[in-house]
This record gives structure tokens, C-alpha cells and sequence, in this order.
């Protein structure tokens, strides 16, 4: 089955800055899913993804991609970010900042109804920005968050401690998980715990109808929903099926019509475009892009030395990672801001390519030159569990490692006793984990290299302890710019200062797919669109 | 309990009449206080493996939470318990077991036993049928294939027989959907029921049943193999004793001296080992739920254990215990039944 038989087409969120190597090769000249005709109405949509069952349908703090898969669905955010970058209102008219950027006047948009019948107001913004996302939903971002009020009907200001770039204030109102929930359900509870989140009472164009645990959500279409005439559809489920294998099977079957997060595995994406029922796009992962990363313990003295984490990433051949463990849906990383962000990439960075010369004689430089036994020193490296792929890569990796004179225990335990290990404990030399990160860096990518993201216990941050002045104060500086320009530039800078530092760096960026049947369209239309509406979902005939 | 019972028979007891009945009781009422101990173990055991675990639930929750406020996370350890020492823990659960109270599952904001019980029908109803399935299909199996010993007959039951014994459940599952449910199109891919289908009546039953099928074929085919081949050996080894010749010595037709004389007999090895096999029975659903989405107990064990949510995880261990427990019951029961000579110690 040839590359021909493919009816995909790979258009990147921000091509041309990374070549997007061996799977832009793969993919090319393939043509996406868009709508065809006249949008047909009514019909039942079935969904699924990649992953398990959420523990709750949904959860005020994120929870995983599952719970933000199932949420989305039901709730809705203040704005979102359209396939071409820009930003546009949701429940949010439109909103615009003072002239210290410290205070954001947000419109709120008229005519918005919960599924119970019950209008949206700004008390529900004010609310759910105070009390849901404050403490739970986007606590990491709001750090300099002053307050929020309400001085009319139709306006909610929110107020900060530092002037507030309008990058980051636009990215954090189309947050994954920054909904706007009813304050009549969730005053006066425990967001967390509230029976409200297994059958979630929203704004958004579906609603909660049926959770069958073990099986399957049911939503059905919001009547009052406040896009005229949307959803297309009368019903939505989303199916868990927990074996690939079985995803793929029930595609095939016609069970399901669209697996979005990587839902089958890489050989069954070419069989079943292959039969021409179905189409496979890397669209829709713009504004979530994964990557699986190598960090150094920087409690470990050896790392201390910047040449061995250097050598580390010289030992190591990302492009054969991408090839034989991704089947090349992934590519090379090479800095902290990963390629398909248009805003922030830089590809002028010290480049941490495969050469493994260089890196015995980094190591050499460092002072680690082979013993009689041919070996340097040994380390521990732990690869995260929680994804097959970084178990493999981790078999590659101690290879790699071993050929430059490193002896290397791997271990590659299950998802908890890896967040205990690297997260908790701090118990690796080095660690193979993965991020998946918006286009804002602050505090998402940067709090893996900032001192203040050293926080013991909490997963996803800076595990390694790698602390550098130069970076946090550089960091500090990108959180209050207010002039794109020169908060680009600061970007750029914290890119070239981490590629040399390399307390931890991308080994490769992944491509995550969605597979659908041929007949669904308006599909892979947002750029984070697992965490999307899909309001305007169809079935063709 | 069967293996007792298999030792027991070199010694039977003859029984007649009401006599059986008191027996019987007499064995119920033995087997249950012999439970509460081996309950004891199975829930000491568990929950000590578990607390061995690296990881716990409250990490985990934490971590999908990004709880970082060291006030709240001390917060939730008081909340959860986690704060006592590990015997005072056990202790306490093992004085909610005893007012049936299986815990807390807070990961998903419910009741262990509310969570368990929206799941377990499926199971049971997995299990009964593969069980069903694997006994009707070995037995049959295993009488024609001694019937028929030597012959063309008997060599094509055992390399079935071996097939399916060989072939992983997944494997098998996979390939039952692929030609079932992809290739023609006959029977659904997995899940329990058609999703917006009828949900009561006869309609309702029909979808359950049309849905039922594959996975009872995935996990009912390997234990009819056991069976099979049990069953056969046991038929020839009981062709052989003297009270079938007898039978036979009487001029009773062929068909007549293997089901009343030799079938009855023959059956009490596959009985034992049905007693033996129920735990791997519900431990071979966690698999086959897993291949066709049924949603079982098994999908929320392995969930469970992956969130290390420990309350629902030693919730399953007590109940599949009691289960097995049960079953076993059940088995030296119907052992006694079968075979009227003897009363089991």
C-alpha cells in the first residue's frame, strides 16, 4: 500500500518554518476532509479517540485528555482560535485591554442559554473565572490575577497584578478546560466533587443525555444552543474502546465515524485510507502539539556539567526515533517551542543533532573519558510508562548511550510510579516523558525550565531542577511584554538559551491523527480539536 | 475446596436418601465458616500488595488536578484516610467490609459498590455464558471424541481442541471481529448493547444476546478445550471400570450405558476443575472486555488499577473472592449430586 492510496492531506499550522521531514513526505499531496454541499441535517454521530474512559465526564481542572474530550463537547469558553491563527469570540462578543494591560473589558454575548433553560450571564463569567479557574482550571497562568467584576449586564473586567500581554490574555480565555460553568449548579459545592460533573449542564451545542459507564457517552443537540441553527446533528456519542485494534475494527465496521488523537495505530491508519473509506489529517493538533522529551536529573553532579546533557542529545538520533518508533508520524524536535507554532518557533538555535563524535568528545571535554572497561559512568533512565512508544524509545535511547560509553539502566514503569518517580521523588538520572503545548510559552512550556516550576510533587513541570537566573529573569520579562515584537524576540532568546543549556529538549514533536469516515465533514477544523465544540459536525449520505 | 474434595473421594462415605440432604447442610454450613478466614486472607493480602504499589491514588489525583498547595494536599491525606498508619487502615476496612461497606471511590465521586454494580451484570453475564458455552461444547466434544477414539472423529476434536487452547484471547477476539463484524458484516464490533437501540423487552434481550456472542466465543473457547480433553480422557478411564462392562454384561443399548453410566461418571473431573477455574475465568474477561468494550468489571479493574484507585481495585478482589467462593460452593454441591456415594469431609 503505497503512499498514493492516502487521501490525506498534511497542512501544518504554521509550515515552513521546521521542515516537516519524513512525514510531510508521507503525507503529501493530499487533499482534507471539507465540507462538500449543503450541510445535511440530522443523524447520529459516533466518536471516539486514542485513550480510555474519563474518570468524570468532566473535570474543573483539566483531568487528562479524556474528560477535556468528553467536556468540550457540553461547555464552552470565552473565545477560540480559528485554523488561521486568529482569535475570535465564543461566549465572549469581543474583549480588548486598558492602556497599562493590566485590566481586560470582556463583552459577554446575549442570548446564551444553559441546557437547563437558564440564561448565561456575567455573573456565570464571573464565577466560573473566580472560583473554577482561579483555582483550578488555569491556576498555573494566573498567577498576577487581581480580580474579576462585573459593572454591567453585558461587561466582566478582569484585573491583574502586571501588565497582561494580549497574546497570553487571548490564549488563556480559549484554554482546554477554561469553561464557563453555571453558577447555579456549582455555588456553594466542591467543584471537584460536585455530582454535576458526570451529567454537565452547559452552553455548549450538544447535551448531556447518557453516560453508560464502560461504554459510552450520549449527547444530544441543544435545542436553545445560541448558533442559529447548529448543531447539524441530532446526536453525538462518544464511544470508548480501549484496544486500537478494536478502534479500528469498529471504523471498519462502520461503527464509528471519526477517531480523533490517534485512535488506531500507525499501520491501520494506511490500511484503512487505503480503502478509500476513510481520511487520516494531522489538522487539528495545532494548539496541542506533543512531543516526547529526554531531561537531565540536574541533582545528578554529572549533569551539572552542560557539555554531558549536550552529549546526551548528540548520542541520540531523533530522526530514527521518528522513522522506526512514530512509523513517521513525528519529527525531529529541536527547541523548547516546538515547530508548528508560528508565533514563537525559532529554527536559530544551537542545534543538538545526531553526532555521536561530538558527543564522546563533549564527554571527554567534561571530563568523563572511557575507563578500562569502555564505560564512562552509568545512569538510570526512566522512560514514562504511560505512552508503549517511550518504552521503546527508551530501548533505543540506552543503546544510543551505551554506544558512546554510557552503561544505562532502563526502567519503564507504569503511569503512577512514573509521575511518583519523576514528578514526586525525583528518582531518575534521566527521564523520557512528553508534553503536549498550546502556542503561548508562559507558563506552559517555560515552567519546565523556571526555578519557580520546580514544584515537588506536581506533575508536568520542572522535575529536573534545572535553575537558571538568566532564564527567570528572561521568563519574567516574556510574561509582562506587552509589545508582540519584542516579547517574540524575548521568546527567541529563551529558545537559544535552553537549546545550549539542554536541561531538557524535545526528541521529537509527534503527529497526532485523526482518522474519519469519508462521509463526515467540517471536521479538523480547529486547531486543538479534540478540546472543540464540533458544532458544526455533519454526515454526508 | 475441589482439591479437598478430589483427595476426599479416595474415601467416600456412602450417603442414601435424606441423609444427603443433612449432608448436604452439613457441608454449607462447614464451607461458609471456612470462608470467613480465607476471606480474611484474600482481603489482608490484597490490600498489603496494594499498599506495596509505588504510586497512590491521591498522588495521581493530585497530579491530574495540578494540585501543588502542600495545605491541600494534606487536606485531601486527612480526607482519604491516608494519614493513619496502614494496620489501622486495614482494620478500618475490614470493619466497613462487615457492614458490607466497601468504601469510597473517589476518583469517581461514587460508592465502590455503585461503581462495582453497574458493572458486574455485564460480567456475570459474560461468564455464565462463555461457562455455559465451554461446558456444553467440551462435554459434547469430549463424549464424541471418546466415542469415536481413534477414528478421524476423535483426531479432529483434539486439534480443535488444541487450537483453541493455544490461541490468546485476544488474538482469538480480534480475529472474531474481523471476520464476524468487519468481513461480514454479521455481528457487532464490541459494546454491550446497540447504543439508542431498545433498552427493555424482548427486542432488548435479542441485542444483548446478538452483542453477547463473540465474546463468549473468545472466552468460552479456550475452557472448552480444557474440557474437551478432560472429558475425553475421563470417558475412556470410566469405559473401563467394571460396572460398565456390567452395564454393558445387562445387553444395554451403547447410547444408554454412556450417558446414564459412563457420561455421569466421567463428568466429575470437569466439574473440579469448573470449580478451579472460575477465578481465571473473571480474570480472563479483564482481556476480552477489553477487545469488544464490553463494559465489565474487568475494564473498571484494569482502570483501576492504572488510576490506582485502591478502594474499587480490593472492592473487585473481595467480591470476585466471594464469587469464586461461591462457585466452589456450588461445585462440591453438585459433586455431591453426581456421585450420591459420597459425602464430602
Amino acid at each position: 500500500m503505497g503512499n498514493d492510496s492516502y487521501r490525506v492531506t498534511r497542512r501544518i499550522f504554521g509550515v515552513g518554518v521546521f521542515g516537516a521531514g519524513v512525514v510531510a513526505s508521507s503525507l503529501a499531496g493530499i487533499a482534507p476532509a471539507r465540507a462538500q454541499g449543503t450541510p445535511k441535517r440530522g443523524g447520529t454521530l459516533v466518536a471516539t479517540w486514542g485513550g480510555g474512559e474519563p474518570q468524570a465526564c468532566y473535570v474543573p481542572a483539566g483531568g487528562g485528555s479524556s474528560p477535556t474530550f468528553s467536556s468540550s463537547k457540553l461547555f464552552e469558553r470565552l473565545g477560540n482560535r480559528t485554523m488561521e491563527g486568529k482569535f475570535q469570540g465564543e461566549l465572549a462578543e469581543s474583549w480588548k485591554p486598558s492602556a497599562d494591560f493590566k485590566s481586560y473589558t470582556i463583552k459577554i454575548r446575549k442570548g446564551v442559554k444553559f441546557h437547563d433553560g437558564k440564561d448565561m450571564t456575567v455573573d456565570d463569567v464571573v464565577y466560573s473565572i473566580s472560583e473554577i479557574w482561579k483555582k483550578y482550571a488555569a491556576a498555573s497562568a494566573l498567577t498576577d490575577f487581581a480580580g474579576v467584576a462585573a459593572p454591567d449586564a453585558e461587561t466582566v473586567v478582569m484585573t491583574f497584578n502586571t501588565p497582561i500581554p494580549e497574546f497570553f490574555f487571548s490564549s488563556l480565555l480559549c484554554g482546554n478546560v477554561n469553561y464557563i460553568v453555571p453558577k447555579h449548579v456549582y455555588a456553594g459545592s466542591d467543584p471537584v466533587t460536585n455530582p454535576a460533573n458526570n451529567a454537565p449542564i452547559g452552553t455548549g451545542p450538544w447535551k448531556f443525555k447518557e453516560w453508560v459507564r464502560g461504554s459510552h457517552f450520549e449527547y444530544v443537540k441543544h435545542d436553545a444552543y445560541w448558533r442559529k441553527d447548529m448543531p447539524y446533528m441530532d446526536r453525538l456519542i462518544i464511544r470508548y474502546v480501549r484496544d486500537p485494534a478494536g478502534r479500528a475494527a469498529a471504523m471498519e465496521a462502520g461503527d464509528i465515524h471519526i477517531g480523533v488523537f490517534n485512535p488506531v495505530a500507525p499501520p491501520d491508519i494506511k490500511r484503512l485510507t487505503g480503502t478509500g473509506k476513510f481520511v487520516a489529517t494531522p489538522k487539528g493538533y495545532e494548539e496541542s502539539v506533543w512531543s516526547t522529551t529526554l531531561e537531565c536529573n540536574m541533582r545528578n553532579p554529572i549533569f551539572a556539567k552542560r557539555e554531558v546533557r549536550q552529549a546526551m542529545f548528540h548520542a541520540v538520533d531523533r530522526s530514527f526515533i521518528a522513522k522506526t518508533v512514530y512509523y513517521g508520524y513525528a519529527r525531529p524536535g529541536t527547541s523548547p517551542i516546538y515547530s508548528p507554532n508560528k508565533e514563537f518557533f525559532t529554527a536559530d538555535t544551537y542545534k543538538t543533532g545526531f553526532d555521536p563524535k561530538k558527543a564522546a568528545a563533549l564527554l571527554d571535554a567534561a571530563g568523563f573519558p572511557k575507563k578500562a572497561d569502555g564505560k564512562r559512568f552509568a545512569v538510570n533512565l526512566l522512560a514514562a510508562g504511560w505512552f508503549t512508544e517511550n518504552g521503546k524509545i527508551g530501548a533505543y535511547v540506552k543503546q544510543a548511550l551505551e554506544d558512546v560509553g554510557i552503561a544505562v539502566n532502563l526502567s519503564v514503569p507504569d503511569r503512577p510510579t512514573s509521575i511518583k518517580r519523576i514528578y514526586t521523588d525525583y528518582d531518575f538520572d534521566m527521564a523520557i516523558s512528553n508534553q503536549a503545548n498550546p502556542s503561548e510559552p508562559v507558563p506552559s512550556t517555560t515552567q519546565y525550565f523556571t526555578t519557580d516550576g520546580i514544584k515537588k510533587g506536581v506533575p508536568f513541570r520542572n522535575a529536573n531542577g534545572y535553575s537558571n537566573p538568566e532564564v527567570d529573569a528572561l521568563v519574567a520579562k516574556i510574561k509582562v511584554e506587552t509589545d508582540p515584537a519584542k516579547r517574540k524576540e524575548l521568546v527567541f532568546q529563551f529558545e537559544k538559551i535552553i537549546t545550549v543549556e539542554a536541561p531538557l529538549l524535545p526528541l521529537v514533536e509527534l503527529e497526532s491523527i485523526t482518522v474519519a469516515s469519508t462521509k463526515v465533514q467540517n471536521h479538523s477544523n480547529d486547531p486543538n480539536y479534540l478540546a472543540a465544540t464540533w458544532y458544526d459536525i455533519w454526515l454526508a449520505s | 475446596m475441589a482439591g479437598e474434595l478430589a483427595s476426599s473421594t479416595a474415601s467416600p462415605r456412602i450417603t442414601r436418601g435424606s441423609s444427603r440432604r443433612v449432608a448436604a447442610l452439613r457441608l454449607l454450613r462447614r464451607r461458609l465458616i471456612q470462608a470467613v478466614p480465607l476471606m480474611l486472607g484474600v482481603v489482608v493480602i490484597n490490600f498489603v500488595l496494594i499498599q506495596l504499589a509505588p504510586g497512590s491514588f491521591l498522588e495521581l489525583m493530585t497530579a491530574e488536578n495540578q494540585v501543588s498547595d502542600p495545605a491541600t494536599i494534606a487536606l485531601l491525606r486527612k480526607t482519604y484516610g491516608l494519614d493513619d498508619p496502614v494496620w489501622l487502615q486495614l482494620l478500618k476496612y475490614i470493619w466497613a467490609l462487615m457492614r458490607f461497606d466497601f468504601g469510597f471511590s473517589y476518583r469517581q465521586n461514587i460508592p465502590v459498590i455503585d461503581a462495582i454494580s453497574v458493572h458486574l451484570p455485564a460480567t456475570l453475564l459474560l461468564m455464565i455464558s462463555s461457562i455455559t458455552l465451554a461446558l456444553a461444547v467440551g462435554i459434547a466434544a469430549g463424549v464424541v471424541a471418546s466415542m469415536k477414539v481413534r477414528t478421524v472423529w476423535d483426531t479432529l476434536v483434539s486439534v480443535v481442541a488444541m487450537f483453541f487452547f493455544a490461541a490468546p484471547g485476544f488474538w482469538l477476539g480480534i480475529m472474531l471481529i474481523v471476520l464476524f463484524s468487519v468481513k461480514l458484516g454479521w455481528l457487532p464490533v464490541g459494546g454491550m448493547a446497540t447504543i439508542g437501540g431498545a433498552s427493555s423487552g424482548f427486542a432488548a434481550v435479542l441485542d444483548i444476546l446478538h452483542h453477547l456472542l463473540l465474546p463468549t466465543l473468545a472466552l468460552g473457547l479456550f475452557y472448552a478445550a480444557v474440557y474437551t480433553r478432560v472429558m475425553r480422557s475421563s470417558m475412556l478411564e470410566v469405559a473401563q471400570l467394571d460396572f460398565v462392562r456390567t452395564a454393558r454384561a445387562k445387553g444395554l443399548s451403547r447410547n444408554r450405558v454412556t450417558i446414564s453410566h459412563v457420561l455421569r461418571n466421567a463428568l466429575l473431573p470437569v466439574v473440579t476443575i469448573l470449580g478451579v477455574q472460575m477465578g481465571t475465568v473473571l480474570a480472563g474477561s479483564v482481556v476480552i472486555e477489553s477487545v469488544f468494550s464490553w463494559p465489565g468489571v474487568g475494564s473498571l479493574l484494569f482502570d483501576s488499577v492504572s488510576s490506582r484507585n485502591y478502594p474499587v481495585v480490593l472492592g473487585i478482589m473481595v467480591l470476585g473472592s466471594l464469587m469464586v467462593i461461591a462457585a466452589n460452593i456450588a461445585v462440591d454441591l453438585v459433586y455431591m449430586w453426581l456421585d450420591p456415594r459420597i459425602e464430602i469431609r
